[in-house]
């Protein structure tokens, strides 16, 4: 048999398997030693262990535990109430306010976390039951909820780009600081979009009454505007120390942990209920993802020994005979079409692999790439029928959201995520810029 | 049967203390990070904080994944699993089991291996601190044994769910 085909067996045998609904790192595992055993022997019983030393040497990963802690410790001791309020007083009088204020959230809350479960547990306990009361639309609120938790693996920090950074071997620090700008047009097209809908629609997302109008004081305003400060703070302590040089990456991930710890007792909300849910889903969240990247690492070894990184290259390059960017946008394609099927972890750890060094030889830049790959897998956490977003959604929403209004309501975000891909993409130097201003100046 | 149950209790009862005990190392991680900071402040930066701190994630993670695995917290692709029945979910797993099980046996057989050689000839990592590997293979090698062990614990699970008995995980108080 030869490489090619052993190859491909694996992929399909992995796909056939992860539909039977075991855990993913198992599936990932098992398809990796049951090909390498054959193939290397007892060379081949060493690889999946010898994952174990090359997962603990890479230091950068020390930030994932950290900020799923922050995550879970903003949304448990649910410090982002008097945020929400506040947007909310804010934004509230022009039509889909709220809608833009639950975006503007989402924006804030990705500054202090890396994944978007936090979003979205932050989304659906706080703003998904105001904006209900409110009248808006369901297909709105789930798509604002969905679309905006989306941002967290996009706006820094950022856990996605940090397990890029692993794979692709580029500092995370400039992957991070690449994803501000993207981040950021996202989140403003999201806005737009919600503003120009609403005024078109109004019955999708009413304004607030005069009434209710009248009643919000200046005072008020101005006071709920302190809710800032202190997630201000964290994300200075975290973000801040480390562009001023003062902190390494790993470092500032742990100040931001106890930031978010610290702000937590200041509020007075840590309780010994929200710190046992904190500390024991972080575990589980923690562990999910280690035991997959140390399944996918050994799959992916066994994929770099059969040499497929060179028949794939052979394959875009010689026999379909295209140009670099038309290789570019099939690999974009086919992450779309992968991502809608695979975990996104195990996608990036298996297939990554094999395209970065694509990439590279094409003579991209690979700190773009990453930011261009980060948005494909936002994309992914939306579109069915694997989603991270889409299962959350279907777990934290209450019963009379139907799954079809779930699945519905992402499209106009997906295509916006779309769009904002393809703006990336014609201009690099929207995430670039950023990044080389810093260059050189920060550690690790 | 009830040997079954025995097992299951027993695997159950000392993956959970051991996962609660991993569950509080974030502190002891934090705790290493902030020293590596407050130390490069202080004039003399540690050598040993970063190496130290990745040898308790490692801890972490691998002590950790038993107690992750009795809380359902290894994502399945559950496009399918999803809509099945409960009988259905436990007779597909009692077969997709074994190959996680599988895994999990190379992965042991692996870490034994390399935990002896490290052992034998005293190994070191190739930092300025240089530590010794065999503590951190140690442990990683008895964490993959708890993971196998908690493995079959759940095979029996379903087992005896299909045979009519049902054995549910240690419930955590407000869940």
């Amino acid at each position: 048999m030869s490489y090619e085909l052993i190859a491909l067996f694996m992929f399909a045998s992995l796909m056939a398997l992860l539909l039977t609904g075991q855990r993913v790192f198992g599936v990932i595992g098992a398809v990796a030693v049951l090909a390498a055993l054959p193939l290397w022997g007892t060379g081949g019983v060493e690889i999946a262990f010898a994952q174990s030393i090359k997962l603990m040497k890479w230091y950068p990963l020390l930030t994932l535990p950290m900020f799923i802690f922050m995550g879970y410790m903003l949304s448990e001791s649910r410090i982002a109430d008097d945020l929400y309020k506040m947007f909310h007083v804010w934004f509230g009088p022009v039509p889909g306010g709220l809608a833009i204020g639950t975006i503007g959230l989402m924006v804030v809350i990705s500054a202090m976390n890396g994944l978007s479960v936090a979003g979205m547990a932050i989304g659906s306990t706080i703003a998904l039951p105001e904006l209900l009361r409110r009248g808006y639309d369901k297909r709105m609120i789930t798509g604002v909820i969905q679309g905006g938790s989306s941002l967290g693996i996009l706006i820094p920090p950022s856990v996605v780009l940090v397990l890029y950074g692993m794979i692709a071997r580029q500092p995370v620090s400039q992957l991070w600081l690449a994803g501000v700008f993207p981040g950021l047009l996202m989140a403003g097209l999201f806005i737009l979009y919600i503003a120009v809908r609403c005024r078109i629609q109004p019955h999708l997302g009413p304004p607030l009454s005069a009434q209710e109008r009248e009643a919000i004081t200046w005072e008020e305003r101005i006071r709920l505007l302190k809710a800032g400060i202190l997630p201000f703070m964290i994300f200075f302590l975290m973000n801040g120390l480390f562009l001023m040089g003062v902190t390494s990456l790993v470092e500032s991930s742990a100040v931001g942990a106890l930031a978010a710890l610290g702000a937590a007792v200041i509020k007075g909300r840590l309780t010994r209920e929200v710190l046992e849910n904190t500390v024991r889903k972080t575990l589980g969240i923690s562990c999910m993802f280690m035991w997959i990247i140390l399944a996918a690492l050994c799959f992916g070894a066994v994929f770099d020994g059969l040499g497929a990184v060179k028949s794939i290259e052979g394959f875009f390059l010689d026999s379909l005979g295209l140009g670099p960017w038309e290789v570019l946008i099939l690999m974009q394609l086919s992450f779309l079409i992968m991502g809608t099927f695979l975990d996104d972890t195990a996608m990036l750890v298996i297939v990554a692999p094999l395209y970065i060094p694509l990439v590279k030889a094409l003579g991209f830049d690979l700190v773009w790439y990453g930011v261009l790959y980060t948005m494909t897998c936002q994309i992914a956490y939306l579109t069915p029928p694997f989603g991270y977003n889409l299962f959350l959604m279907r777990a934290m929403a209450p019963p009379d959201f139907r799954l079809k209004d779930i699945y519905l309501s992402v499209i106009p975000f997906v295509a916006i995520m779309l769009l904002t891909l393809m703006v990336v993409m014609i201009y690099p130097q929207l995430a670039l810029w950023l990044p080389s201003q810093f260059q050189g100046k920060l550690q690790g | 049967m009830t040997l079954l149950a025995a097992y299951i209790g027993a695997v159950d009862h000392f993956n959970r203390r051991v996962g609660r005990f991993a569950m509080y190392l974030i502190f002891v991680l934090m705790g290493i990070l902030l020293w590596s900071t407050i130390s490069k402040y202080a004039g003399a930066p540690a050598l040993w904080t970063l190496e130290l701190a990745q040898f308790v994630m490692v801890g972490y993670y691998i002590l950790g994944g038993p107690y992750s695995m009795q809380m359902g917290g290894h994502v399945r692709m559950d496009l399918l699993y999803a809509d099945w029945s409960p009988h259905r979910k436990a007779a597909v797993d009692t077969l997709t089991v074994l190959f996680l099980i599988f895994y999990l046996g190379v992965l042991l057989y692996g870490g034994l291996s390399s935990t002896i050689y490290s052992l034998e000839f005293g190994e070191r990592a190739h930092s300025v601190w240089r530590p010794y590997m065999w503590p951190i293979k140690m442990v990683t090698t008895f964490g993959i044994l708890l993971m196998l062990l908690q493995a079959f614990a759940e095979l029996f699970r379903d087992i005896l769910f299909l045979r009519g008995v049902t054995i549910t995980h240690p419930q955590e108080p407000g869940l």
